[in-house]
């Protein structure tokens, strides 16, 4: 039995093309799946469960809380957070431009030069949309 | 190309416009302008005339079905436009990133008309969720419109998910994503390709709001503000239909004979559930997404057949559907009460609009000498051409006479019940004018459907 | 196989989590998993093809920036309503979700 295991999968292994050798790969996700699905069920039904009020409350040297710990932002760091983001992260695209600045000559350049003229487009309109003043 | 290229440049025009022009009027006016350029620009790309000439090889394929539907789609957005555009104002205060944002969608629907790399496939599905989240969320005080926003961008983004691991498990069985070498023709497909066709599969009927992937639609469609769920429950979900049409029918057509039954259950699935549950609705609005469910349904027959018929077909519905819904929501943002009570003695005060919203629903409703009843000929012939699933076929007539039910709940409620039918704001006479038109539009595609379908062969 | 198992977690996470903020970031996780399995796919081709076709393969890669920054554009539109949520109801649990149901 072992031998004729053995011998099946060192053919799938080395004919990489087949349905069969995904075969593996099927196996190893059911078993991560019923891994997961048995560590999510174990975990419920092993751990300790304390249906009290008294764990929802926070501990602080037996004096009730009160008030709200978090306090609220102001928008502003939120908007411009996210703008960086934005920004942050189209610069991504020049990554493969600079890689191939060379081959791609002056048409790639043009491309990228559309590219960031739609992106300036982006920046002014959160100018003059007044996103990025800081006082008010 | 050129409406692809139009329309973007549109979308950053109106973006300026909102701190450049001060009256809405003149933001509104170049909104059309603009539309009616994006259309005539399709057009003329239709009959040979590029005005840009930019490589797009294995990217996008510009064919007479692409352009054919988009030119519907633009000629739709055009009178939703003509129609709706004032109501906008009423939503809130960034009057011109809406019209902005609508025009980046309409890019979107370009590319997902006319993808030939599954790359710009997701690119056009993300264009087109991403502003319809926003829009969807646009009323920001209203508790509704923030939950259906954010129900759908949940929703919407882990269907993208799925749709991504799809699109990757292909790349894995093929090593391209162009869709014409995907899966060829007469090969065994591995156990990758099936699972990611699969995968796709279920992301588009997400998108498409097929069952059992159907459980948001009702909720958005009620939370959003009704203007923009006229332009999504139409032309969005049209361009939808096409993209999912355009991947079965090019990439995965030999595999037509495994696929076809999954296709079969899910649109009887959808069928019953949006036909049954739609009799049961209080809200118009709320009825009238689960009609656009059950009229997926019809659509999905098209998908179903996969033959001349069926494309001839799908085109005549996504016309007459989304001409139809565009009235009837056009119709609906006037009342002050979405309920059928609201509509009580609507015909003795305003006896024109009631004779069109008629026409409207008769339409959907699929009475003969309207679009409607065409649009679903058609799908019945096409799957019964098709052959093989006749139950499927039964079915959906019979799916088609509860419809009936309900969207005569309504007439009935117009003509034949004693109200005063409260109406928010007042009906301008250009307004009729163009509802008259659209009206015209239906009979006459209910009479000879030729006079579209011509266009699509010539 | 680490992207599937991501994946994974990151299905499970969106139905089981009941915190908006969570479920966003679980799907975040299905996206980067597909990234992960894009670029391993990638590889497997240029393997393949290397003899004919020195570029095979590339086009996976040049998939995951797209996805990259198509869920940055997610995320900030996502985020915003988000706040715009906790703005109205003080809360980001979706239980709070039900108001359309009739």
């Amino acid at each position: 039995m072992y031998n004729f295991l053995q011998i099946r999968l060192s053919a799938f292994l080395l004919d990489v093309n087949t349905v069969g050798s995904y075969i593996p790969v099927a196996l190893q996700v059911l078993i991560v799946v019923g891994l997961i699905g048995f560590l999510l069920w174990a975990t419920h039904m092993l751990g300790p469960k304390r249906k009290t009020s008294d764990k929802l409350e926070v501990f602080s040297s037996g004096i009730g809380s009160h008030g709200e710990a978090r306090q609220p932002m102001a928008i502003k760091y939120f908007l411009v957070a996210i703008l960086f983001v934005l920004f942050d992260v189209e610069v991504i695209f020049f990554y493969p431009y600079a890689v191939n600045i060379k081959g791609l000559g002056w048409h790639g350049f043009y491309a990228v030069l559309m590219f960031v003229g739609f992106f300036l487009c982006g920046f002014i309109y959160i100018l003059k949309k007044g996103a990025l003043k800081w006082e008010d | 190309m050129n409406a692809l290229l139009i329309s973007a440049v549109m979308g950053v025009l109106m973006m300026f416009s909102s701190f450049m022009l001060k009256s809405k009027s003149a933001v509104r006016n170049v909104a059309l302008a603009g539309m009616f350029l994006i259309l005539v620009a399709n057009i003329l790309d239709t009959y040979g005339w590029h005005l840009f000439n930019i490589p797009t090889e294995g990217m996008m394929h510009f064919d007479r079905f692409s352009l054919f539907f988009n030119s519907i789609a633009f000629a739709c957005t055009f009178i939703f436009f003509l129609l709706s555009a004032r109501d906008m104002e009423k939503v809130g205060i960034n009057y011109a990133e809406y019209f902005s944002l609508i025009f980046f969608i309409l890019c979107g629907i370009v590319l997902v008309a006319s993808f030939q790399s599954l790359l710009i496939l997701f690119l056009g599905i993300e264009i087109i969720s991403i502003p319809l989240y926003i829009l969807t969320g646009s009323d920001k005080r209203n508790l509704k419109s923030n939950e259906a926003s954010l129900k759908y961008f949940l929703l919407g983004s882990f269907s993208t998910g799925i749709m991504l691991m799809g699109i990757t498990l292909l790349y894995g069985h093929a090593g391209s994503f162009d869709i014409t070498v995907l899966i060829k023709a007469g090969e065994k497909p591995s156990s990758l390709a099936i699972a990611g066709l699969l995968m796709l599969l279920f992301a588009m009927a997400f998108k498409v709001s097929a069952a059992p992937f159907h459980f948001w639609t009702p909720d958005v469609y009620d939370g959003a503000p009704t203007v923009f769920t006229s332009f999504m429950a139409t032309i969005v979900k049209a361009a939808a239909f096409i993209g999912f049409m355009r991947l079965f029918s090019t990439a995965f057509y030999s595999l037509h004979d495994q696929w076809q039954m999954v296709i079969a259950i899910i649109t009887a699935l959808t069928l019953l559930i949006g036909n049954i549950t739609a009799v049961f609705q209080q809200s118009i609005k709320r009825m009238l997404a689960y009609s656009s469910i059950s009229q997926a349904g019809f659509m999905m027959l098209a998908l179903f057949a996969l033959n001349g018929t069926a494309t001839e077909g799908l085109f005549l519905y996504v016309a007459a559907y989304s001409l139809a819904t565009i009235g009837v929501f056009a119709v609906l943002i006037k009342m002050k009460d979405y309920t059928f009570e609201g509509f009580n003695g609507f015909a003795r005060h305003h006896p024109f609009l009631a004779a069109v919203n008629t026409v409207f629903l008769l339409s959907l409703a699929g009475i003969p000498l309207t679009a409607g009843f065409l649009a679903k000929f058609y799908m019945l012939k096409a799957a019964v051409e098709a052959g093989g699933f006749l139950w499927l076929v039964i079915f959906a007539v019979l799916m088609a006479a509860v419809s009936v039910y309900y969207y005569f709940r309504v007439i009935q409620a117009m003509y034949f019940k004693e109200g005063d039918a409260p109406v928010s704001m007042e009906v301008s006479r250009p307004f009729q004018w163009v509802l008259g038109v659209l009206a015209f539009l239906i009979i006459l595609l209910g009479v000879f459907p030729n006079a579209l379908l011509y266009w699509f062969y010539f | 196989m680490l992207s599937m198992a991501l994946f994974t977690i990151g299905i499970v996470g969106v139905l089981t989590r009941r915190n908006a903020i969570i479920i966003f970031m679980c799907i975040e996780l299905m996206l980067n998993a597909v990234n992960l399995l894009l670029v391993a796919f990638s590889k497997m081709h240029h393997l393949q093809l290397l003899s004919t076709n020195a570029a095979a393969g590339s086009e996976g890669q040049l998939f995951v920036f797209f996805i990259m920054v198509v869920a940055a554009a997610e995320v900030a539109v996502g985020l915003a309503i988000i706040v715009m949520m906790y703005r109205n109801i003080h809360s980001v649990d979706i239980n709070f979700l039900n108001r359309l149901k009739n």
